[in-house]
C-alpha cells in the first residue's frame, strides 16, 4: 500500500517537472536540469530501476 | 519560437536516449532467466508461496528443490543467493541440485534465496551484470545480483529498519538484506516474508539442519568459517577439524551472537528445530580497496592492491598471486557441506543424511566448477527450471 503511495507521489513529482519543462521558455539550463531529475523517476515508473 | 520549441525536442530526444541507453541493459538483467537443470535426484520442484502465501506473484518467491532419499532418514535445507553478490553459495546449491542423488533422508535445496536480490545490481561499484562460468561444453552464464532486495519490489525504506519481534534497531538498508529479516511474518516488509516461507518451510518439514552459503570479503574477520550457534557448534567444529585434517583447507568456526538479531544463524535455531550453520567463503571482489569489479575479479579473485595489503597483514586470511579463485570457494562450500551431513548423521544416527554425486574441494579444484554443472540444451524434456 505505502508502496504504491509512492508510485502514486512519483508519478505526480514527473508530471509537475514535465509540466515546468513544457511552459519554460527563457531559461534553457533550467530546462536540462528538468530533464535530469526526471530520470530516476521515469526510471523507476517504468520499473527498469 | 520555433527555435525553442526545436531545441526542445532535441533535449527530450536526448533525454529519451539517455534512458534507454541506461535503462534497457537493467531491465533486460532483472528478466533474464537462469536455467537450472533438475538433476537425478530431484523429486519435486516446490514454490517458496507454498509454505509463505504473502510471497504468491512478486519477486520475493522463488523455487525449492526437493532431493528425497529411497530410505527415509533426517533433513536438511541449504540456501544460496541469500546475499546475491556471493555466487559461491549459489553455484554450490546449484552443484547439490544438478549432481547429487540422495540416498538416506531429504534434502531441500534454495539457489536463488532472495531471488529479488539476484535481479538487482549495484552501479555505483560498476558491479558487472551477469558472469559467466566456463564448462567443459561451452559456459553457463548467470545474473550478478546485489546484497540486497531490489527496491522495485520493496519500496520504501525506513529511516531505522526495526528487527521483528525483537524490536533491535538495525540499518535501513537492512530491510531489504534477507540475512537481517530472520525469522520474518507472513504479513510484513517482501523480505521478511521471504524468511518467514522458509521458517516455516523448516517447521513444517521438520528439517534438521540448515545451511546458509556466504562469501566474505578477505578484510572481514568473519571470514573463511563456519557460523553456528550454540546449538550448531559441536557439529560445526568437528566439520571444520575434519576438513582442515582430510582435505587441507582452513575453515575455523565463529560463534553466533546472541544479542546480534535477524542472521540465520541465530534465528532458525531460536525459531525453530533446525540447526542453522551459515558458510562463508573469502570472496576478494566484495572487498573495497580493489582494482575494477571485473568478471574476471570475481572468477579468479586476483587483484594487486589485496596482495599489496596482504603483505602488510591487513588481511584475515591467506592471499598470494594465486587469488581466491572461484573453485576454491565453491569447493570448500561443498565439502563443508558434505562434512556437516555427515557428522550430523553420526551424531544422530537414527536420522542419518547421506547422498552421493557431489564433489569435494579437491575435485571441484581440481576440474574446475563448470565440470559439475549440466548443459541445459541437452537436458531432457521438462527437466530444466528458469528461474
Amino acid at each position: 500500500m505505502i508502496m504504491i503511495a509512492y508510485y502514486v507521489i512519483t508519478a505526480f513529482v514527473l508530471v509537475l517537472l514535465g509540466w515546468n519543462f513544457v511552459r519554460e521558455t527563457k531559461r534553457r539550463d533550467d530546462l536540462v536540469l528538468y530533464l535530469l531529475v526526471m530520470i530516476p523517476l521515469v526510471l523507476r515508473l517504468l520499473r527498469w530501476k | 519560437m520555433k527555435k525553442d520549441t526545436l531545441f526542445k525536442a532535441a533535449l527530450a530526444g536526448a533525454f529519451i536516449g539517455l534512458v534507454v541507453w541506461g535503462g534497457l541493459p537493467l531491465f533486460r538483467h532483472r528478466h533474464h532467466g537462469v536455467p537450472i537443470v533438475k538433476g537425478p535426484g530431484v523429486t519435486a520442484v516446490l514454490r517458496l508461496s507454498e509454505f509463505s502465501p504473502g510471497l504468491k506473484g512478486t519477486a520475493g518467491d522463488t523455487y525449492v528443490f526437493v532431493l528425497q532419499g529411497k530410505e527415509p532418514g533426517g533433513k536438511a535445507l541449504i540456501m544460496g543467493n541469500t546475499h546475491s553478490n556471493e555466487p559461491e553459495g549459489m553455484l554450490a546449491a546449484l552443484i547439490f541440485i544438478e549432481n547429487a542423488v540422495v540416498e538416506k533422508g531429504s534434502l531441500y535445496v534454495i539457489p536463488f534465496f532472495n531471488n529479488s536480490g539476484s535481479r538487482n545490481t549495484r552501479p555505483g561499484d560498476g558491479y558487472p551484470l551477469y558472469f559467466d562460468v566456463p564448462t567443459d561444453w561451452g559456459s553457463r552464464r548467470f545474473r550478478f545480483g546485489n546484497r540486497d532486495a531490489s527496491p522495485l519490489d520493496q519500496w520504501p525504506d525506513p529511516d531505522v529498519y526495526i528487527h521483528y519481534p525483537d524490536r533491535q534497531l538495525l540499518s535501513f538498508i537492512d530491510v531489504r538484506n534477507t540475512n537481517r529479516t530472520w525469522p520474518g511474518r507472513p504479513d510484513g516488509p517482501l523480505m521478511e516474508r521471504v524468511t518467514f516461507g522458509a521458517m516455516e518451510l523448516m517447521r513444517r518439514e521438520k528439517i534438521d539442519v540448515a545451511v546458509d552459503i556466504h562469501g566474505a570479503e578477505t578484510m572481514f574477520p568473519v571470514t573463511n568459517c563456519i557460523v553456528a550457534p550454540e546449538k550448531s557448534v559441536k557439529i560445526a567444529t568437528l566439520a571444520s577439524l575434519t576438513v582442515k585434517a582430510m582435505e587441507g583447507f582452513e575453515n575455523h568456526v565463529e560463534a553466533s551472537p546472541a544479542g546480534f538479531r535477524g542472521l540465520s544463524h541465530r534465528e532458525i535455531g531460536d525459531h525453530g528445530p533446525a540447526m542453522p550453520f551459515l558458510l562463508e567463503a573469502p570472496i576478494p571482489f566484495l572487498d573495497q580497496p580493489t582494482g575494477p569489479k571485473t568478471v574476471k575479479f570475481l572468477l579468479d579473485g586476483k587483484d594487486p592492491f589485496l596482495l599489496s595489503l596482504s603483505r602488510k597483514k591487513k588481511l584475515f586470511v591467506p592471499y598470494d598471486e594465486s587469488g581466491w579463485p572461484l573453485e576454491k570457494r565453491v569447493g570448500q562450500n561443498l565439502s563443508v557441506t558434505l562434512e556437516i551431513f555427515r557428522q550430523f548423521s553420526k551424531k544422530t544416527a537414527d536420522r542419518p543424511i547421506a547422498l552421493r554425486g557431489v564433489p569435494r574441494y579437491a575435485d571441484v579444484v581440481k576440474n574446475g566448477v563448470g565440470r559439475f554443472l549440466a548443459d541445459p540444451s541437452k537436458a531432457a524434456a521438462g527437466a530444466v527450471v528458469v528461474n
